[in-house]
């Protein structure tokens, strides 16, 4: 699985980075979300759709 | 345009509903009126107010508030473009001819205001804050602990997001209360009335309290969002000084009653549900985070924003006009079932939240990072040194209306007494003020990167 935050929807809500902390970065300047990990580890598979489906911007995605 | 391709108001306006969110009515019947709309008009046309679209549905909701190139915030006081009147409906009263900063503006002189702020409230800059928030919030606590009881609202909700907002901004703390009762009074007083002239007296207070510390801070700089705003350029021009003073009265609107209003209702549903409160203490870890969400979808503090519609267009299946005013209601959109199983339930578990209190796309608001950390440290304290408090439902006073805030005016409660842990809370302002000065704490995270330290 992999995943990607599309940088012109990401508003900073910062929902990803709680639930999956290990993919999911936030920047230090303005709180938007990057990727740390585009190849989501299977034991992180269920927080990365869970993040997937709490975005508020729809912003991530994953294939 | 054929004759064919005309769309006629009737047609565009079909779905009517009697929308009036200053209504009591619409706090009383809040749940029946959205499953209503949910179900008949997700989108719908409203006579009140001159005229305007209420967005309920989710969908809905989400869509109008991403398209901004088609739908604006902008607030043309001084009538020098089309006119809009913000994100108000109808405009409030008090304060026409004054902008709600950049919140009432639209890209790209509101993306100049957002970078300029960012870096003092991402959650790395709010992380810095943390040691201050506890040292206030056990302060507050301590005034009340040897007595077994507190008003949750006075003693606590309402002190420490204007305490720290203050500090953030680069104004003394001690002046909290020069601006703590005007903003709280000014949302839940009725207009025309006695009381309503007394806030309004110290509205001003507060305004000139505010505009002093911005020439005092021009003069002489010292760090915090008041600086910032102080030396913002607009494509390299300064903006005028009433959108900087906009842009700071939108800071303490926005700081000061909407984490109020979320922690008192999370506070008393606590009380309500003690077995839930005993599981969140217990299950903090894996809980706080999904339960803030929750409580902040449930309970959606700021419950809409007012936009104009700025260009012909069709958006979620509906017409709109140029010129028409539109109501966002994060609320509403907040309880669809469509997105949200069990909508009008509270679980404090629940997954895949994804609400809109903090609204949706590029006004999302600003002090988000600020309202969830400062709810979770206060919370967090009560849970520890409060275990078995009991609201009192006959002292509890919610606001009349859910115009505004859904918010709450007073929430007594009882518990156990337990011993003062510190200092109170005059003598502590007084220590956080030396602290955030001597460790320059409401510089932005870009110049000073590390956590306070409290001796």
């Amino acid at each position: 699985m992999k995943v990607r935050v599309d940088s012109e929807r990401c508003q900073g809500h910062t929902l990803c980075a709680m639930i999956a902390p290990e993919i999911f970065e936030l920047r230090d300047v303005d709180g938007h979300s990057c990727v740390v990990q585009e190849d989501v580890p299977a034991d992180q598979e269920a927080q990365v759709i869970e993040a997937v489906n709490s975005c508020p911007e729809r912003a991530i995605s994953v294939d | 345009m054929g004759a064919d391709d005309v769309v006629t108001d009737d047609d565009r306006k079909q779905n009517r509903y009697h929308f009036d969110r200053h209504a009591p009515e619409y706090r009383g019947r809040f749940e029946a009126i959205t499953e209503e709309m949910h179900e008949k008009c997700p989108i719908a046309w409203t006579e009140t107010y001159g005229g305007h679209w209420v967005a309920a549905g989710n969908r809905e909701v989400f869509e109008l508030a991403r398209s901004a190139d088609r739908v604006s915030n902008d607030h043309d006081v001084k009538g020098e473009r089309r006119g809009y009147q913000g994100i108000s409906i109808p405009p409030p009263e008090r304060g026409k001819g004054s902008t709600g900063g950049f919140l009432e503006m639209d890209p790209p002189a509101q993306r100049y205001y957002r970078q300029a702020l960012n870096p003092y409230l991402s959650p790395a800059a709010i992380n810095r804050w943390i040691p201050v928030i506890d040292e206030l919030v056990r302060a507050c606590l301590d005034e009340k602990i040897e007595s077994g009881r507190i008003d949750f609202v006075d003693d606590l909700a309402n002190v420490v997001p204007a305490v720290l907002t203050l500090g953030m901004m680069g104004i003394p703390m001690k002046d909290w209360v020069v601006y703590n009762e005007p903003v709280h009074a000014a949302v839940y007083t009725r207009p025309n009335t006695p009381e309503a002239e007394r806030v309004a007296e110290m509205h001003k207070e507060m305004g000139r309290h505010l505009v002093g510390q911005f020439f005092e801070i021009q003069q002489n700089p010292r760090p915090g969002l008041i600086d910032e705003i102080a030396r913002i350029k607009i494509d390299g021009e300064t903006p005028p000084f009433e959108d900087q003073v906009g842009a700071l009265g939108l800071i303490i609107g926005g700081g000061f009653d909407t984490t109020t209003a979320l922690t008192a209702h999370a506070l008393e549903w606590l009380s309500e549900n003690p077995e839930e409160r005993a599981r969140l203490s217990r299950e903090r870890d894996t809980l706080l985070n999904s339960a803030t969400e929750e409580f902040l979808r449930f309970y959606t503090p700021a419950p809409g924003d007012g936009r104009t519609i700025s260009a012909d267009c069709e958006i979620a299946g509906t017409a709109f006009r140029e010129g028409e005013r539109l109501w966002l209601s994060w609320a509403m959109a907040n309880r669809d079932a469509t997105v949200f199983p069990e909508p009008n339930t509270i679980d404090l578990a629940r997954k895949n939240n994804r609400h809109s209190s903090f609204g949706i796309g590029i006004h999302r608001c600003i002090g988000s990072n600020v309202a969830r950390t400062v709810f979770k440290r206060m919370l967090l304290q009560v849970l520890d040194r409060m275990p078995d408090y009991r609201c009192d439902p006959e002292g509890a006073v919610h606001y009349d209306t859910i115009g505004v805030i859904n918010g709450m005016r007073k929430l007594p409660a009882t518990f156990t007494p337990g011993e003062r842990l510190g200092a109170g809370l005059d003598e502590t302002i007084e220590r956080m003020q030396r602290v955030c000065d001597e460790q320059r704490l409401a510089e932005p995270v870009t110049v000073r990167k590390a956590q306070a330290k409290i001796d």
